[in-house]
This record gives C-alpha cells, structure tokens and sequence, in this order.
C-alpha cells in the first residue's frame, strides 16, 4: 500500500497505459494531494502522518489508475488511415495504368517509382501519425528556422523544371504548417508577438515568391491568413480578440489591394486572369493548354474512352494534352475512362478533405486545431484548384492531392499523417497545452511545500513566476 | 448515518456537474463543497472524483484549464459547457422522477386522489 504520494503517484501510473497521459494525470493528482496534505497539516499533525492520511483519502491507487487508463486513450485514426492509404493506391494505380501508353513517349509513370512513392508516403503516414506533432510547437523557433535553410538550400541547389526551382514547390508545401508553428511561438508575447507573427511570414512567401511558385505562396497566404484569424479568436497574443481580427483583416486588405493593383497595372497578370476566364482568345498561346483540356472533355464520355478523332487533332490525345500524367491526370481519367470514374474521385478525394476538415474544427486542443488545419486548408485549396484546372479553368497548376505526383503525394500523406496525430492525441494534448502554460509555476509549488514543512512560524519569501514570464515577489508570513 | 455507495454512486455525476452550475471549480475545492452542501454526508473520494471529471471532459460536458489558485499555486479548474448544462437538467429531473417514486414507493403508494 503507498504511504508517500511518490509511492501513490507511481503507482496510479503504472495502471495507466498510454505513457503520455501519465504525466499530465499525475499533475493534477498531485496538486490535489499537496492541498489535502496541507489541510492535515494544518489540523496538528505531522508530515509524515499528513502525507499518509492526504494519500489514504485518495482512494486505492491501482482502482484510481485503472478507472483512468479507462478514460485516457488515444483516440485512433483508423479509418481515417485507411482511407488515405486507399486513396494513395488508387492515385498510384491510375498513375501508372493510364499513362503506359505514353511509354514510347518517355511520359509513362514507373511503376517502380509510383510502389516506391507509396511505400514511402505510407511510411511518412504512419511515422507523422505516432509523431507527438507538440514536438514541433516546443522546437517552433528551430523548425522555423529549419524551414527557412531548406527553402533557401532548396532555391540554391534544386534543378528549375519549366522555369521553376523543382524542390522548392515542395519545401513551399510544408509552409502553412510552419506558420502555424511559428504563431504557436509568437504567442502570449502581445504587439510583439503579432507583429513577429506576420512578418514570420514575409521570408516564407519570398522563398516562395522565389521559386517561383505562385499557387505555393497562395496558399501559404490564405491559410496564414485564416490562421491569423484563429489565433486571433483564441487571444493568442493577448491583446484582445477584436484587435487582433482588426490587424489581421486589414492585412488581408492591404495585401488583397496591393493584389487588385498588381493585376490592375500588371500586362502578365490581367493577360493570366484574361486567360482564365476567356482561353478561348489565345488558342495556341497562353489559353492552349485550357482550350486543349475543353476539348478533351467535349468527346469524353460518361463511362468509358471518348472519341479523340472528333476532335480533328493531328496527333494522338497523349501528344496532344500537356502533362497529360501530371497535373492533368483528372483529365486523363475523365478522357479514358468518363465522367463517372472522375466524379466519383472527386467526391471520394473531396470527402476525405471534408471529413478532416470537420474533425478539425471540432478540435478543442488551440494548438492542434491550428496544425490540423494548416495542414487541411491548403490541401482542401489544392483540391478545388485542380479540380478546376481539370475543367478547363487554369488560374494555378496544382496537383489533386494524393492523386497526382509521386513526390506530391508523399508529402500528402506526410500532412495527412500530422493532422490525424492532432486528432488522435486530441484527449491529452488539450491537457498537455494547458500544462505547458503554468509549467512556470511548478517551482512555486515546490516552494511551499517546504516552506509548510520547516515549521509553524515562517517567514519565508515566494518567488511567484506568473504566465506571462513577468516575476515578482511576495513576503508571507505565518 | 453512513450512506451506502451504490445509492451515491450513479448520482455523481449529477453531484459534480451542479457543483459547477455556479462557478469554475478545482477538485479539491468540489470535494470540500460537496461535503459542505451535504451538511458532511458526502465524502467523496478524490480518486472517483478524477475519473469522473476525466469523463465528463472528455464527453464535452465540462472543460478544464489551468489558473493560479490563492497563493499562486496552480490549479486546474472545471467549467461546465452548455452541453453539460442540458445534461445537468435532465439529470435533475431524472432524479427529481426517481426521487420522487422512490418516496411514494416507502409511504405507501402514490395518492392519485
């Protein structure tokens, strides 16, 4: 039987399974054991017998344990894991299936590669879902700077595919979750903090802006953006809801204005958004590759191969459809095997996003909250994006996320991964912040427990460490 | 008199959520209430406290963050959402129904006129 509450603490531990909780459950555990021992103490007794009786009103601690283990599991992600994997294997089989006719052309997708993609992304899966993802807010400034080198290496080192830096685009991917762990490390630190906030985010969109890889920093700017505006209903920075919302939206106001003027006074920009809307006015320029896209999708069929020769093309569909095996895989898929099969990707890509999406804002955890959708907003944006681009309305290239690429869909699955390790430690994590907040004050805690003991009379000094890192002093005496 | 366990037991939840109805609490202080409010009836054992608030947590009823206590000792406190709220009142008058036919049951038999 635990006579000490050392012995009651390891012992009520030892019942509890999912290692990290032991520690969150035990605080609490303790701090009330450390209250009732001073109530005995108080009532004349000794502490010894003060910590005996504190330990015996407890309760068993193996009874106490077990009815916690009960309480605090890991919530898996199974279905959720299974889905995404499913979703990747079919991506790779669409992959490689329909793009082996364009072997004779060097374009085919390798097998080889897309098993060794899946194997790999599989493994970023699973390594990011056991991940502890508190790991990256409690090493924010490192993986910020981190981020930063391999951006900067990527730019330097990386070879440019079609004018653009090729491993940039995917560091730049990466870039709305180390925001979001960037304003996990601004946080509590008030005016400061938000404008460390924002402009964390200047050098990000440079190396995007770099690479240059304008759907990356779009993305990197409306999910910063709508970050902000999360960390803002939460106070990250202490300075108020409503005057964080204000900074926030008046950035996205200045940025969107600067955007407005840019496309205003930009030949390049008004012509790509011209492009957008009407391709039809520059067939065989900057509206090629939409035009060609309509005109696949106008002999495609519900189910099964359209009719190319209606088109009147010279050259077979595969020499005709730019990145045919690329990001125009969805078009492929419509073209050879109908709208039906497309659909339905659609649907099952996009429910997966919206499934994750909602278990997102479910989140009660402040922090992986704002991971998880670090990680969902861009890939949801993504999705829309290149559903779009697959209908025949390019403004961005992008890939369909665990569908399109072998590199892609590994670090889709690497994100997925992340965000279903936020869902999964959901019940301890929201714990675990909370600790994190008051770690500070543990100190004082132990202060006054040896303050209780020296004797009845003291006169002692505690060193108060509030949360926000102020410290003061204040003299009891008893 | 001491009252048997099993008839405390599944009102506990009851107990602790209206602990709560009038203000953030920390365990130590519910168990101290808890005894206060039952004119010292109700012991209630800090280790089926945890357990239960754990629960009640993790079903959305109540949720919990941590603040200085007096002295500056940190404590975690327990809010009741709006969830846990509704569950108060229909637990209530789960009880209120039980009660009461339990009452009729030891006079007699309910009088319906």
């Amino acid at each position: 039987m635990a006579e000490t509450i050392r012995e009651y603490l390891d012992t009520v531990q030892e019942q509890i399974r999912w290692k990290r909780a032991r520690p969150v459950v035990a605080r609490e555990l303790e701090q009330h054991l450390n209250d009732q021992r001073g109530a005995f103490l108080e009532e004349g007794n000794t502490p010894e017998t003060a910590e005996r009786l504190a330990v015996e009103e407890m309760g068993d601690p193996v009874t106490v344990g077990t009815e916690l283990d009960r309480v605090h599991r890991p919530k898996p992600q199974w279905w959720l894991l299974t889905a995404t994997i499913a979703l990747a294997l079919l991506g790779g089989f669409l992959r490689v299936w329909l793009t082996a006719s364009g072997a004779d052309m060097y374009e085919a997708v390798s097998p080889f590669r897309t098993a060794i993609a899946l194997a790999l992304g599989t493994a970023c899966l699973l390594g990011a879902y056991f991940l502890d993802y508190t790991w990256l807010t409690h090493h924010a400034f490192g993986v910020y700077i981190g981020a930063l080198a391999a951006g900067v290496l990527s730019l330097w080192l990386s070879p440019d595919i079609n004018y653009v830096s090729y491993y940039t685009r995917y560091v730049v991917l990466l870039y709305p979750t180390v925001y979001a762990v960037w304003l996990y490390h601004c946080r509590r630190k008030r005016w400061k903090g938000l404008l460390l906030a924002i402009l964390g985010g200047v050098p990000l969109a440079i190396i995007g802006w770099l690479a240059p890889y304008v759907l990356g920093v779009l993305l990197l700017m409306v999910t910063g953006f709508v970050l902000l505006l999360t960390a803002a209903d939460m106070d990250w920075f202490g300075v108020g809801r409503a005057k964080t919302a204000a900074v926030a939206l008046g950035m996205a106001a200045a940025i969107a204005g600067s955007v407005v003027w840019q496309v205003w006074k930009n030949g390049w920009c008004q012509g790509r958004l011209l492009r957008f809307l009407h391709p039809e006015l520059d067939p065989l320029g900057g509206g090629y590759q939409a035009m060609t896209v309509r005109k696949v999708l106008s002999v495609s069929q519900w189910r099964g191969t359209g009719n190319w020769s209606e088109t009147g093309a010279v050259f077979p569909f595969e020499r005709s459809v730019p990145d045919w095996t690329l990001d125009f895989l969805p078009t492929t898929v419509i073209y050879k095997l109908g709208w039906l099969p497309f659909i339905l990707l659609v649907l099952a890509v996009g429910g997966l996003m919206l499934r994750l999406l909602w278990k997102c804002l479910r989140q009660k955890n402040q922090t992986g909250r704002l991971v998880a959708l670090s990680v969902i907003a861009p890939l949801t944006l993504q999705t829309v994006f290149s559903v779009m681009q697959n209908l025949g309305y390019i403004l961005f290239s992008a890939s369909m996320p665990l569908v399109t690429g072998n590199l892609p869909t590994v670090i889709t699955m690497g994100l997925i991964g992340l965000a279903l390790s936020v869902f999964r430690e959901e019940p301890i994590a929201r714990e675990e912040s909370v600790e994190q907040n008051a770690a500070s004050s543990i100190r004082l805690s132990l202060r006054n427990e040896k303050d209780a003991q020296n004797g009845n009379h003291v006169l002692g000094v505690s060193l108060i460490i509030s949360r926000d890192g102020t410290k003061k002093t204040e003299s009891t005496s008893e | 008199m001491e009252i048997d366990k099993s008839l405390v037991s599944g009102s506990m939840a009851l107990l602790v959520l209206k602990l709560l109805e009038d203000g953030d609490k920390y365990g130590y202080q519910m168990i101290e209430e808890l005894r206060r409010r039952s004119n010292d009836t109700f012991h209630l054992k800090a280790g089926t406290l945890y357990p239960l608030l754990h629960g009640l947590e993790e079903k959305g009823l109540v949720t919990a963050y941590e603040r200085e206590a007096a002295a500056g000792k940190p404590r975690r406190y327990y809010h009741m959402t709006k969830a846990g709220g509704a569950a108060l009142r229909e637990k209530e008058e789960s009880w209120n129904t039980y009660a009461r036919a339990v009452g009729w049951v030891l006079k007699g038999g309910a009088c319906f006129g």
